[in-house]
């Protein structure tokens, strides 16, 4: 009784912080100013607060069936596969775009430079 | 069923030369007379039967829905026309093996004549009219491949051109005059259709089935006006016109006459119809062969003119009269076909068939000059020969017509007439050629031809004097079982005799004979007479109205199809909410008895996102990339709307549908501009605007009229019948490839002939291949970007142990051929697109092109695998198997079908994107450049 009550308790806190992780992914898709800092948002938070929700379910699931499911699992796996390389094709075209960047933005990449620089690569 | 045989030897026949064809000139001959030999013997051992009163049938079902039977008779005038299709048919192959030049191949023109011999033989002992027909149309395609058999020559493939119209078309009569038959006597078979006379001759229907049948026959046998096609069919081979033009090709038409005789005469149409037609044709013709300079061109013409005498006794209304008919059918065939030969040796050895140039042959080919002299003097009707006994009949026939009243004696002058032109050209043919002085300026020297090219005319003319000289012994029986199928009932006293006293018709002949000797003599005045006239050219003619015709079926069509797909996309829609608009009023109000389902928020935001989606699609269409976004949100949603109501194989499909549609426009796009120039003017856009609203509005109540009402569906049947029936848990799957298996047959041959067909359009394309985009700025030289490319080769294993799980499971889970076909498609794609073109395919080099066909032949041999077990195209089955280390596991025929399904999609897909990434790969601007 005790397990299943602490891990009722761990379902529903991964739950919250799931929530929690993907409205702040969304705030940030808003608040932040320019592209690069904008990707943050739906790449890193939003992504944990999937996965928080996916191990939620998977907990959930595995308590009521008695057994694991793999499909969330399987889920897991392709959401932490695609994620970094969809970030990384978009910030490859905003580069490339030489989308503008707020002067917040930390750190200039050396395609935002001069033509010259590129040349020099 | 020996009865079968005649036909079908020489079919089988028609391959002989071509599986012989390298075993020399000779050997090939030989092999390919043997099975209409064969035929003929078989036919001779019919022949006592026959004559004995007897009628051998045999009848097998073909489309017995149709009345259409596999169904042969072999009565008397039968047997008559396969004595002449199969005996001549023999001559001519000797002689062909003769006439042929090394340069033609022999093989081909044998299949064809044994293509055609076995049409001819179809049609003279069809039981059935629709097979009769069947055979009729296949004469006239082989006859087409005959006459047009030197293909290099415009000439013969005009004439081959022509014939092939003008007889297709008349058969096209002849069938539409079948079906009207078979309307009335309610059955095509010709054993009934000859019993029902009254019938026929009674009903309203009468008149256009003559008229049809007639034009049949007409077009066929070259009547007048139809006669302009046979001239041109003179470029066709020698032993081709002796063939088509003596015994068989124009002779299906007077055969059709003699045929439908029993049924058709006796009545007024029939008389005038017939007999001016005929009695036009007659004259026309010999006039005409008067004139012509051409060698063939004078026979061809008094073939018209005989066939036109023929044609003219079968319309007296008068059974000796058709008996006359039958007899000078077998006396032309047999006199005409020597003649053609004759003019094909003069041609042969001299080189040219120009009267005016050749002259006196008799010096260097005499043995010939007597064959074709006895000839011409039997189509003269000169006594002691056949073709005297039968003009004789013709003219004694012609003084019994009296249905023109007090201008009766007009037929037996003009038949007079007829016989005095006659004689002349058959004088001309002879004087003008082998006698008159010396030939001038010929290609070649003249000799006799070789020993067996004269063969076959020698046994033709030997008939015609037996024939002559003994009609009683000769010809009585076979003419006496013909006449019994031509006239049945009170057979007619036939007197085949050379003397029947001095009398009418005797003193007609010697009167043609004298007069046909002076019209020669006074050539020359007809010759002037004809000079006055412009020449009119039929093939010119022709053609000219082919074209017209041809013109005026273009611009019709193009008011409709002018390949503007906008105009199509909205006459299509318009005619849409046309059929559904007036549905609709039907009924009497929009909202049906069931009550609403509750509004569901989710579904409610999904609706309005794809409105949205699709509004934005459209206002969006001119920046094209941009469109195509809210296209796959469009289709993102679609597919989330069958996830929610419960159709997970149609969620799945639609997803890697969109995936898969998404990534090829893209490709597509990018040869395309990157924004869609204004083009609409605002009027057009309006109207537009207005036909798509209505259309929304109209399929909007359709819908919600139908589902607010109550509905009993099919799918109850599917719901209980999927597992016992098909052997599966996953009903869609089982529609898709056991209840519906056909329908997607078909749409997988669809699918792939859609992916060869755009593998053809971009086989060769090249295109110009901008160095940077829109606004100037350089490609990325980052072409493969490293992360992408890595994930996506991690992921080609795993997706297509996916897509094979997806397959497996099909039957009973979601899943099935088509999802997993797609899912592999798109991994393989995602490879594409992260390592380029070259690198994949040095890694998979092999063609898409032969999985997608391989794919279709998998499914249809599933299908026809169950004819093996007796049941019927594309029945499953299905079973638990114990498998070592797997367990118990049910198979499913359906599952090869699947797995054809499944090729199929992978190949075109995928045929599609390897071609479109080739257009573009070797003109990309690489790293290396900068």
């Amino acid at each position: 009784m005790d397990l299943r009550f602490a891990l009722e308790v761990a379902v529903s806190a991964l739950m919250i912080a799931g929530g929690i992780f993907a409205v702040i992914g969304a705030m940030g898709m808003v608040r932040f100013r320019d592209f690069y800092m904008r990707l943050h948002g739906p790449t890193k938070s939003t992504t944990l607060g999937v996965g928080c929700v996916l191990l939620a379910s998977m907990s959930f699931f595995w308590l009521k069936n008695g057994h694991p499911s793999l499909q969330d699992m399987l889920i897991t796996l392709f959401l932490f596969i695609t994620t970094p390389v969809s970030a990384h094709l978009l910030t490859m075209s905003g580069l490339h775009h030489k989308l503008p960047s707020a002067p917040e933005t930390k750190g200039q990449p050396y395609e935002l430079d001069d033509e010259d620089d590129i040349a020099r690569n | 069923m020996t009865l079968l045989l005649i036909v079908l030897l020489p079919l089988v026949g028609s391959l002989v030369p071509i599986a012989s064809a390298r075993s020399g000139r000779t050997t090939c001959a030989w092999l390919t007379a043997i099975l209409p030999a064969i035929a003929l013997g078989i036919a001779a051992w019919y022949t006592p039967a026959v004559f004995g009163g007897q009628l051998p049938q045999v009848s097998l079902d073909w489309v017995p829905a149709l009345g259409l039977d596999i169904a042969f008779r072999l009565d008397g005038l039968s047997l008559l026309f396969v004595y002449l299709v199969l005996g001549i048919g023999l001559l001519i192959i000797l002689y062909a093996r003769y006439y042929l030049s090394e340069k033609d191949s022999m093989s081909r023109f044998y299949a064809y004549l044994m293509l055609f011999m076995t049409a001819m033989l179809g049609i003279v002992t069809a039981d059935n009219l629709l097979l009769m027909w069947f055979f009729w149309e296949l004469t006239s395609l082989s006859s087409f491949l005959l006459i047009g058999y030197w293909s290099h020559l415009s000439e013969a493939r005009k004439g081959a051109r022509m014939a092939l119209t003008v007889t297709g078309a008349g058969g096209l009569c002849l069938l539409a005059g079948i079906l009207l038959m078979g309307h009335v006597v309610g059955s095509y078979s010709l054993t009934t259709v000859l019993e029902h006379r009254e019938l026929i001759q009674q009903s309203s229907l009468y008149q256009p089935i003559l008229l049809l049948f007639l034009l049949g026959a007409f077009t066929k046998s070259a009547q007048f006006p139809f006669q302009f096609w046979l001239p041109h069919a003179m470029a066709a081979p020698t032993p081709v016109s002796a063939y088509l033009h003596s015994a068989t090709m124009v002779k299906a038409g007077v055969f059709l006459l003699a045929r439908m005789y029993p049924v058709l005469s006796g009545t007024d149409e029939w008389f005038y119809i017939v007999t001016l037609t005929g009695l036009a044709t007659l004259l026309y013709g010999a006039f005409f062969a008067l004139i012509k300079q051409d060698l063939k061109g004078v026979l061809a013409f008094s073939t018209i003119s005989h066939l036109g005498l023929i044609t003219l006794l079968f319309g007296f209304n008068s059974k000796l009269a058709a008996v006359a008919g039958v007899f000078h059918i077998i006396n032309h065939a047999t006199f005409k076909a020597s003649l053609f030969m004759a003019a094909g040796i003069v041609d042969h050895e001299c080189g040219t068939r120009d009267i005016r140039k050749l002259n006196g042959l008799w010096r260097y080919m005499p043995y010939t000059t007597v064959l074709a002299a006895v000839a011409s003097a039997s189509m003269a009707g000169v006594p002691l020969l056949n073709g005297f006994l039968s003009k004789e009949m013709f003219l004694a026939q012609s003084l019994e017509a009296q249905m023109l009243g007090g201008l009766s004696w007009m037929i037996p002058a003009l038949a007079t007439l007829g016989s005095v032109l006659s004689v002349a050209y058959s004088l001309r043919f002879i004087h003008d050629v082998f006698f008159n002085g010396e030939p001038r300026d010929l290609p070649k020297t003249p000799h006799e031809p070789p020993r067996y090219m004269r063969l076959p005319i020698e046994i033709l003319i030997l008939l015609c004097i037996m024939v002559g000289i003994l009609p009683g012994i000769m010809v009585e029986p076979i003419l006496r079982a013909a006449t019994a199928a031509v006239v049945p009932g009170q057979a007619p006293e036939i007197h085949l005799a050379l003397w029947h006293g001095f009398n009418l018709p005797l003193m007609m002949s010697a009167i043609a004979l004298s007069a046909g000797v002076l019209v020669y003599l006074l050539r020359n005045h007809i010759y002037r007479f004809h000079r006055q006239f412009r020449a009119v050219n039929a093939r010119q003619s022709f053609e000219f109205s082919v074209q017209r015709v041809v013109r005026s079926a273009q611009w019709g069509l193009d008011r409709f199809e002018n390949g503007s797909l906008q105009r199509y996309m909205f006459l299509l829609l318009l005619s849409a909410v046309i059929v559904a608009a007036f549905g609709l009023m039907d009924v009497p109000s929009m909202a049906g008895l069931k009550s609403l389902q509750p509004l569901d928020p989710v579904v409610v935001t999904g609706a309005g996102i794809l409105c949205l989606a699709g509004l934005g699609t459209v206002m969006l269409h001119r920046r094209r990339l941009l469109s195509l976004l809210f296209l796959s949100v469009v289709g993102m949603f679609v597919s989330l709307t069958f996830a929610r109501f419960s159709a997970p194989d149609l969620a799945l499909t639609q997803l890697a549908v969109e995936v898969v549609t998404i990534i090829l426009l893209m490709l597509a796009l990018f040869f395309l501009p990157q924004k869609t120039p204004k083009e609409s003017s605002g009027r057009r856009v309006s109207r537009d605007i207005l036909l798509s609203m209505i259309f929304g509005g109209v399929i909007a109540s359709l819908n919600y009229a139908v589902l607010t009402r109550p509905l009993q569906s099919i799918s109850t049947y599917f719901i209980e019948n999927s597992v016992p029936g098909g052997g599966g848990h996953n009903i869609v799957n089982v529609i898709l490839v056991d209840f519906r298996g056909f329908d997607t047959l078909g749409e997988i041959t669809v699918l792939g002939i859609a992916g060869i067909a755009i593998y053809k359009l971009l086989n060769r394309l090249r295109l110009f291949m901008p160095s940077s985009d829109m606004e100037g700025r350089p490609w990325s030289p980052d072409r493969y970007p490293v992360i992408l490319s890595s994930v996506s080769q991690t992921l080609l294993p795993l997706a297509l142990l996916v897509s094979v799980f997806i397959f497996l499971r099909g039957h009973n889970l979601p899943g099935g051929g088509f999802i997993a076909g797609l899912v592999a498609a798109v991994v393989i794609i995602l490879v594409y697109m992260s390592r380029g073109v070259e690198w994949t395919q040095r890694r998979m080099s092999f063609n898409y092109q032969p999985i997608a066909v391989t794919g279709v032949a998998i499914a249809a041999l599933t299908g026809l695998g169950s004819w093996v077990f007796n049941k019927p195209f594309l029945t499953s089955s299905f079973g638990h198997f114990d498998i070592p280390l797997i367990g118990d596991i049910e198979l499913a025929t359906a599952m090869m079908f699947d797995l054809g399904v499944y090729l199929t999609v992978v190949g075109s897909t995928l045929m599609i994107l390897a071609n479109l990434g080739k257009v573009t790969t070797p003109h990309r601007p690489s790293k290396e450049k900068q």
